[in-house]
Order: C-alpha cells, then sequence, then structure tokens
C-alpha cells in the first residue's frame, strides 16, 4: 500500500510571479454581521505541508474557503498562485479544495463522482484520470458502490480523490483526518508527504496537535480569528512547552514539598490549601526535570504530579496572550 | 461538454424518486379531472378558461417550482455545490445547464399533462385551443424555472419566496391590479396562446408577451449567473 509518488511539478504549472509564495493571505479579516470570525491575518506560505491548528471554532474553515474562493474577505487580499482567489474560477485549474462537510451526491458511484470532477476539469481523459486518482486514496475495491454507502472515511478520501483528480501544485483540505482510521491516516499523511515532496503547497486544518506534528512542515496557529503562532513545528512546541504552568502534587508531606520547591528557580510559587499542593512554574520542561530530584532531596514520596491546565485550548490562548 | 457534464448530474439528482413521484401526481391532477369530466358529460364549454384556471395558475408555477429550486439551490444548501463551483467552469454554464434541465424536465410533465386535460376536457374542434395553451406551458415552464433558479442563488428562502410570489403576486395581485399584468409570467404564457390561437387566452399583453418572456428568460438567466459568481458559502466557522 505504498503511496504513488507525484513527479515534481514541470516550472510551466508552477504559479505566476514568486513560486515560494502559493498562498497568501495580507491583513484578511472577515466578519459575519458583527461576529469577527478571522480578524487581520497575514501568511505567506510555499510549497510544502503547512498545518493550520486551532480548537474547533478558531476560524480555520473560513480561512480556507477564503483561500479557495469561495467567501470574500471583508478586509484585506487574498490571492492563490499569484492570482486573486475571489470570484475567479480560473483558480481551479491549478487549486483543489477537499472540504470537511460531508456533501457528496449519494446517488453517485465513488468513480462517477471522481469522473465528474475529472470532465468538469476538461481532462483529457477523464476516466484514466478518475482511476488514478482512486487508486491514490486506495479506494479501488469500493469505486463501484454508491457513495451513499460509504463510511466516513471512505467519503473523505473519495473527495480527496476527486481534489487530487487534475493533479493541482495547491491543495486545500479542511480536517481531513476526521472519520479516518489510524491505518487510512498513515497511508494519508504518507500521500500527502509526498505531494509536498514533489513541489506541491500543501494547506490543511486540524485541532489535533499530533496530526498537526507527524505531517505538517510548518504551521499556522489559529486562536479566535487571530493568527497565535506561525513558523517551524519545533518552535511553536518549544513556545508551548515553555509557558508557564500550574501543577497539582501530592506526595507524603506536602508542606515539606511546598518549603523544597521554593528554592527551585523554575517555582514561582506554592499555595496549599484543603491539602492540596499547588505549584505555580515559570517553565514546563524545568520543572518536570527538577520535580523528581526535589521530592527525594526533601525525603518525601510523590503519589502524582499533574499539570491542570495543558487542554489544547489554554495553550491557543497563551500563545495568543504573548503576541 | 462540461454543459453536458452538469446537465446530466442535475438530471440524475431531480429524478430523485419521491419528488419526481410527487411531481408526476401533481402534473396529472387537470387529466383527472379531464376523465371526471368525460365520465360524467361530453366537455366544459370553455376548455381555454380551465386550461387556465387548473394548470397554468396552479400546477404550472408549482412544479416549476420545485424543479427551479431543487436544481441549484437545494445543491446550494446541502453543499454538494461546492464540488462543481471549485472548478474552472464559467458560472453560466452551471446556470444554464440547470435551467435547461428542471425546464425541461418540468415541460415534459406539463405539455402533456395540458393536451390530455384539453382533449378530455374540450369539444372536438377545441384542439387548436389546446395546443396554443399547451406551447404556452412550454415556454412558461423555461421562464418559470429560470425565475426560481435565479431565486434560489440569490436567497437561501427561494422556495417560501418564489411559492409566495407563485400563490399571491401571479394568483391574486396580478389579476386585480390593472398594468401589473406586464411583470407576470401567466399573462406571458397567457399572451403566447393568444398569437397562436386567439380563442385561447383574451391577453392584454398581446403580441408584446414573446418580448417580455424573452427579456425575463435573459434577465433571471444573468441574474443567477452574476449571483452564482459572488456566491459565498454558508456554514464556514
Amino acid at each position: 500500500m505504498s503511496p504513488q509518488s507525484f513527479a515534481p511539478l514541470p516550472t510551466a504549472d508552477a504559479p505566476a510571479g514568486s513560486p515560494t509564495a502559493a498562498l497568501v493571505l495580507e491583513g484578511v479579516s472577515r466578519w459575519y454581521g458583527n461576529v469577527v470570525a478571522v480578524n487581520d491575518i497575514t501568511f505567506a506560505l510555499g510549497s510544502g505541508v503547512t498545518g493550520l491548528l486551532g480548537p474547533n471554532g478558531a476560524g480555520k474553515t473560513t480561512i480556507l474557503h477564503m483561500l479557495a474562493g469561495l467567501l470574500r474577505p471583508s478586509a484585506g487580499r487574498v490571492s492563490v498562485g499569484g492570482q486573486p482567489a475571489w470570484r475567479n474560477p480560473a483558480i481551479y485549474r491549478f487549486v483543489g479544495l477537499v472540504p470537511e462537510r460531508e456533501a457528496v451526491q449519494g446517488f453517485l458511484t465513488g468513480r462517477a463522482f471522481v469522473e465528474l470532477a475529472a470532465r468538469l476539469q476538461s481532462l483529457a481523459d477523464p476516466a484514466a484520470a478518475a482511476a488514478r486518482a482512486i487508486a491514490t486514496v486506495d479506494l479501488e475495491a469500493a469505486a463501484d458502490r454508491p457513495v451513499g454507502t460509504y463510511s466516513k472515511g471512505m467519503r473523505q478520501r473519495v473527495k480527496i480523490a476527486a481534489a487530487l483528480v487534475h493533479e493541482p501544485s495547491i491543495l486545500l483540505l479542511d480536517e481531513p483526518f476526521n472519520g479516518m482510521d489510524p491505518r487510512q491516516r498513515i497511508h494519508m499523511i504518507a500521500l500527502l508527504r509526498s505531494m509536498a515532496d514533489a513541489g506541491r503547497a500543501i494547506l490543511f486544518s486540524s485541532h489535533i496537535l499530533e496530526e498537526v506534528e507527524r505531517l505538517a512542515d510548518g504551521v499556522l496557529v489559529i486562536h479566535a480569528g487571530r493568527l497565535a503562532a506561525a513558523g517551524d513545528f519545533r518552535e511553536i512546541r518549544r513556545l508551548m512547552t515553555d509557558r508557564p504552568h500550574t501543577f497539582v502534587v501530592r506526595s507524603s508531606d506536602d508542606r515539606r514539598l511546598a518549603a523544597a520547591f521554593m528554592t527551585e528557580p523554575a517555582v514561582f510559587g506554592t499555595e496549599l490549601r484543603d491539602s492540596r499542593l499547588t505549584v505555580r512554574v515559570a517553565e514546563f520542561g524545568g520543572f518536570t526535570r527538577a520535580v523528581a530530584r526535589v521530592a527525594r532531596d526533601a525525603g518525601v514520596s510523590l503519589f502524582e504530579v499533574a499539570p491542570t491546565d495543558d487542554s489544547l485550548e489554554s495553550v491557543f490562548a497563551y500563545l495568543v496572550s504573548r503576541r | 461538454m462540461i454543459f453536458a457534464t452538469i446537465a446530466d448530474v442535475t438530471l440524475r439528482a431531480l429524478l430523485g424518486r419521491r419528488r419526481t413521484i410527487l411531481m408526476l401526481l401533481l402534473a396529472g391532477v387537470p387529466v383527472l379531472l379531464g376523465l371526471l369530466v368525460r365520465a360524467n358529460g361530453d366537455g366544459v364549454r370553455d376548455v381555454a378558461a380551465t386550461l387556465d384556471g387548473i394548470v397554468i395558475r396552479v400546477v404550472l408555477p408549482l412544479v416549476a417550482l420545485v424543479f427551479g429550486t431543487a436544481a441549484l439551490g437545494s445543491e446550494l444548501e446541502d453543499g454538494t455545490a461546492v464540488h462543481i463551483l471549485t472548478k474552472p467552469v464559467r458560472r453560466s454554464t452551471i446556470v444554464l445547464a440547470k435551467i435547461l434541465v428542471a425546464g425541461t424536465l418540468a415541460a415534459a410533465m406539463l405539455v402533456p399533462s395540458t393536451i390530455l386535460a384539453g382533449v378530455l376536457l374540450g369539444r372536438p374542434g377545441q384542439l387548436g385551443v389546446t395546443f396554443a395553451l399547451a406551447i404556452g406551458v412550454l415556454v412558461g415552464s423555461y421562464l418559470y424555472v429560470a425565475i426560481f433558479v435565479a431565486l434560489s442563488v440569490a436567497t437561501s428562502r427561494g422556495l417560501i419566496i418564489g411559492l409566495g410570489y407563485a400563490l399571491v403576486w401571479e394568483g391574486v395581485l396580478a389579476g386585480l391590479l390593472p398594468g401589473s399584468q406586464v411583470f407576470s409570467v401567466r399573462e406571458y404564457v397567457r399572451g403566447i396562446a393568444d398569437i397562436l390561437n386567439p380563442a385561447a387566452a383574451d391577453s392584454i399583453v398581446g403580441a408584446g408577451a414573446v418580448l417580455y418572456a424573452a427579456v425575463a428568460l435573459v434577465a433571471a438567466t444573468a441574474i443567477a449567473s452574476v449571483r452564482l459568481a459572488a456566491y459565498e458559502i454558508r456554514g464556514s466557522d
């Protein structure tokens, strides 16, 4: 089940202007009535895989829809391949979109659905292109069944096949791994990696850190419509782990442990209330490395060390607050 | 090629079993009425007025409304239209294919229904009237569908607004207010029948009906295309 490898893009296919900026947002905002969904976001992405990471409702879909020309930006400029995205159907020759909502005509077979996309792209041999795309997503066995009978993961894959059928140089995917089982997920990650290595620009949204970490070269962190962080994944990971944390600690002697912690440079403060020891620390990594040594030196047995606010939501909120 | 592809998938979507059966039943009402009349007598005196009251006033706008709003509006609503919209296809091509298919489907049900009902209802010698009205219904099918396609692109409440237009405006107001007939599809249908056979209808728009109908058809198609080119997807977060 090795995913098909993609030939490097011929230069003629490269977007006009700078090929390193396939997807560009310049000061883009989008609001619905007086609700701001996307707030003054600027970024430029070239080839490779970029993850659009953020909790549900952060504005990821709005950003993808603006890049796909399906939403007008309320302010700012959105361009793909050097062309404006809004009101410009010509971009779809080199852009493929995989929408999140399961909106596929259920009466079509998977093959007919992908062939429909190939015909609308005016490809020379729609049947052959569809067969290739279906093989790419490993869906041959079910290709002649109506899409209405598909599982969620199969529907996801048939949508990806339809978006790939014209071998776009830019691929936009909204939560592509939803509904996929781990095997399909690994296959899809390998497929997207091979497409990126062939010089394509791929932007996918996700609310799951691990997905982004495994697939993406770069990451854009979106929270409440704002760009909270952008760049290399390791850099973002470091920012996330270096932020102040609060731990709840249970031990054989909380009072003595609290006193011992106060001599540690990584610790801001401790609080002992209702026989619960709370420790505020400057930095996640430093504290987790020090905690066992401090307890041992103080002669205290540790029962539990638990971070209190490690939800992704609080990570995003922190990243926004420090910008 | 692209036109045929869109037309094909539109036709298959519109021929969903329940909707087709319901529309066939609706289009069958005038025929049923004709059978009843025929069983109990030898036809009505004024077949034109009867066909106008049943087919042109009620059945034609309702069937066209259902197919017209389903052709594009319901695909925009459930999101399946995204797969067509994200292709390098002119928006006017999409709109024209949708109108052609939905209009043909409506006409394929309504024209035979009009002719059958006219033959059953009328007396010998009234066939010319029936055919004139059937041609009017043929044109009206495409015109109504075009208007309802445009409406369903422009607003997410196309079905309700279309129903209001068909029943309140066409059914009541356009008959009461003098001069308002110029903006009534029913009058165009009657006007075209009037041109073909003066006994079929007594339309005040007369020969102008063809021009009005052509302008309305072009305008509805153009509005639908322009609105579709600026269509914004619903349901982003």
